[in-house]
C-alpha cells in the first residue's frame, strides 16, 4: 500500500530505479525502522503526556490554597475557622473560601487511621480550601499576615510539593530525551550496517556506475533514494503503531483496572489523550526517521565509495 | 589522444604487472590488444580506462597528464570513454533500453530527451523489438549489442571492449567486430578491442597491441 504511494512520487522522468527496491537489506531493515518508529513515537507520546499532566497538576495546585488551623488551648476553633473564612473572602484575588466540615476532616484521616474510629474525643487540625480567582495577583503575603491573628493558623501554598511536581516531571521528560536519542543513535547503526550491506550486495551495480562515469555524489543519491523510501514507510508504520498503541492503553487504564487504580492512573496520565500538539510530536516522527535514514545512508554510501575508489 | 612513456604498473608490493611501456594511439584508430591469458590485457585497459593509477611512467589522455588529476576531472575524463566487458556486466533489474540508457541518466538527462536517441541505437544494433526484455532474456549474442550500445551512447571519444567476443559463438565474434569497425568508420570512435582469438584478428586488418609478460610491442 505505502509502496504504491510511494511510487507515485516523481522520480527520474519515471525511469526504472538503478538501485533495485527488493535488495537494499529490504523487510528486515524496514521492520526494524518500523519498531525504532514505534519506540520513538511512544517515548515522545509518553514525553508529552507526562508534560501536559505535570502542567495541569502544577496549574490545579495552584490554584488552591489551604489555612490550616491547629486546635490552640482557650480558642473556639469554630470562631477561628470563620474569622480565616472571612479573612480569606477579603483577600484580593481569591474567589471562595470553604471551611472543611469536621466529616470531612475526619475522612482526610482514613487513610492513616482507619475508618469507624471515633475521632469526637481529640481534636484534630482544621482545614479552610481557598480558591483563587487569579493566582498570580493573588495578595497571599497580605492573607498570611493577617491570618497572624488568628492563632494556630497558618498558609499553606504547597509551593514545595509544586516545586517537587515539576522536578519529577522535568526529569521525566529529559529522561524521555535522553531515550530519544538513545534510539536515534541505535537507528543510525543499524542503517550503517544495513547500507554497508546493500552496499557490498550491489557491488557490481556501484562498479558499473563508476565505468560508465556516474559520480559518487550520483551513486549517493540512488542509494539515499531507496533508504529515503524505506525511512518513509518504517517511520509511518510505526507512528500509526504508536497511535494505536495508546488508544489501546486508554482504552485498557478505563477498563481493566480497578476503579481506584484507574483513577490513580487517571490522576497521572489524565485520560490518555495526546491532543493536537501530542499528535504532532507522532507524527514528526515520520519525518525525522525518513530523514535520519536518508542522511545516515547517504554520509555512509559517500565514505564507503571514498575508501573503495 | 593517447600516449604513455615508460609507463610501469605494480600492484601492491607485488611484480610489475606491466613494464616501460611506451605507445600512442592516434584519434579515430582502431587497434587491437592481444595477448594470452595473465600477459596483462585487462590492467591496460584499467589503465585506460583511468581506474588505474600508473606505478611508473607518464599517460597522457586527451592532452592532459592523468597523474595529478582530482576526482572530478578524472570522472569529466571517464566520461569520454566507453567500456564493452566480456561478461556484458548489465544491470539484471532494468530493461534493455534502461540499460543502454544509463549513461546519459548518469550524465542528468531527462528520459524525453534521451529516448529518441536510445530507441534509434537499439534499432540500429538489432535490438528494436528486445528493448523491453531484461537481460535475463536475451541471448548471449543481444546481451553484447546492448552492452556495446550502453558503451557507446553516451558518444565516448575512446571505446574500450576487454575480450568482447569472448561468451559468443565464432560467427557472432565476427559480427560484433564488424560492428565495432562501423562504429570506428562512421563515428570515427578511437577504438582498441582486447581478445586473445587469434583467427579473428587474422580476419580484419587493423594494428595489433600484442602483450606479453607485461611487455608491449606493436604490429601495424
Amino acid at each position: 500500500m505505502i509502496e504504491r504511494v510511494l511510487a507515485l512520487l516523481p522520480r527520474h522522468g519515471g525511469a526504472a530505479p538503478i538501485v533495485p527496491e527488493k535488495s537494499v537489506a529490504g523487510r528486515t531493515l524496514l521492520l526494524l525502522i518500523t519498531i525504532m518508529g514505534f519506540l520513538s513515537a511512544v517515548t515522545l507520546g509518553g514525553v508529552v503526556l507526562v508534560q501536559k499532566s505535570a502542567i495541569a497538576w502544577s496549574s490545579d495546585v495552584g490554584r488552591e490554597v489551604t489555612i490550616q488551623i491547629r486546635p490552640v488551648a482557650g480558642e473556639v476553633m469554630e470562631s477561628n475557622l470563620r474569622t480565616a473564612v472571612s479573612l480569606a473572602e477579603t483577600t484580593a484575588g481569591v474567589a471562595s473560601a470553604r471551611a472543611l466540615t469536621l466529616q470531612e476532616s475526619e475522612k482526610l484521616l482514613e487513610p492513616w487511621l482507619g475508618a469507624g474510629l471515633d475521632l469526637t474525643a481529640i481534636e484534630i487540625p482544621r482545614l479552610v480550601v481557598v480558591q483563587l480567582s487569579d493566582p498570580q495577583d493573588a495578595d497571599l503575603a497580605g492573607l498570611e499576615r493577617n491570618l497572624a491573628a488568628v492563632k494556630g493558623a497558618s498558609l499553606d501554598t504547597h509551593a514545595a510539593w509544586r516545586q517537587q511536581l515539576n522536578t519529577m516531571a522535568g526529569t521525566i521528560v529529559l529522561s524521555g530525551l535522553l531515550v530519544l536519542l538513545l534510539i536515534g543513535a541505535a537507528t543510525v547503526l543499524a542503517i550503517i550496517f544495513a547500507t554497508r550491506g546493500a552496499m557490498a550486495t550491489n557491488r557490481e551495480i556501484v562498479d558499473v556506475l563508476h565505468y560508465i562515469g556516474a559520480s559518487n555524489r550520483f551513486i549517493a543519491g540512488e542509494f539515499q533514494g531507496r533508504f529515503l523510501s524505506i525511512g518513509l514507510q518504517g517511520g509511518l508504520l510505526g507512528a500509526v503503531a504508536a497511535l494505536l498503541f495508546f488508544v489501546l492503553i486508554g482504552m485498557a487504564a478505563g477498563n481493566m483496572l480497578s476503579s481506584e487504580a484507574g483513577a490513580q492512573v487517571g490522576v497521572l496520565f489524565g485520560r490518555f489523550a495526546l491532543g493536537f500538539d501530542g499528535l504532532l510530536s507522532i507524527a514528526a516522527v515520520i519525518p525525522v526517521i525518513a530523514a535520519l535514514t536518508a542522511i545516515t545512508s547517504r554520509h555512509t554510501v559517500r565514505r564507503y565509495l571514498v575508501q573503495t575508489s | 589522444m593517447i600516449e604513455f612513456s615508460d609507463v610501469g604498473l605494480r600492484y601492491g608490493n607485488g611484480p610489475e604487472v606491466l613494464r616501460d611501456l611506451t605507445f600512442s594511439v592516434e584519434p579515430g584508430s582502431f587497434h587491437f590488444l592481444t595477448g594470452p591469458s595473465g600477459a596483462g590485457k585487462t590492467s591496460l585497459l584499467r589503465l585506460l580506462l583511468l581506474a588505474l593509477k600508473p606505478s611508473r611512467g607518464q599517460v597522457t589522455m586527451f592532452d592532459e597528464d592523468v597523474s595529478n588529476l582530482n576526482q572530478d576531472r578524472l570522472l569529466q575524463m571517464r566520461r569520454h570513454i566507453g567500456i564493452v566487458f566480456q561478461e556484458f556486466r548489465l544491470l539484471d533489474h532494468l530493461t534493455t533500453f534502461e540499460n543502454v540508457a544509463l549513461p546519459l541518466r548518469v550524465l542528468g538527462q531527462p528520459e524525453s530527451e534521451y529516448r529518441p536517441n536510445v530507441t534509434e541505437l537499439l534499432e540500429w544494433v538489432g535490438l528494436g523489438e528486445r528493448m523491453n526484455a531484461p537481460p535475463s532474456l536475451l541471448s548471449g549474442g543481444e546481451k553484447q549489442r546492448a552492452a556495446i550500445a550502453r558503451a557507446v551512447i553516451a558518444r565516448p571519444k575512446v571505446l574500450l571492449a576487454d575480450e568482447p567476443t569472448g561468451n559468443v559463438d565464432p560467427d557472432l565474434s565476427s559480427r560484433l567486430v564488424h560492428l565495432f569497425a562501423e562504429l570506428n568508420r562512421t563515428l570515427g570512435m578511437t577504438i582498441i578491442l582486447a581478445t586473445h582469438e587469434l583467427p579473428l584478428l587474422d580476419k580484419f586488418n587493423y594494428p595489433r597491441m600484442l602483450l606479453s609478460k607485461g611487455e608491449l610491442t606493436i604490429h601495424d
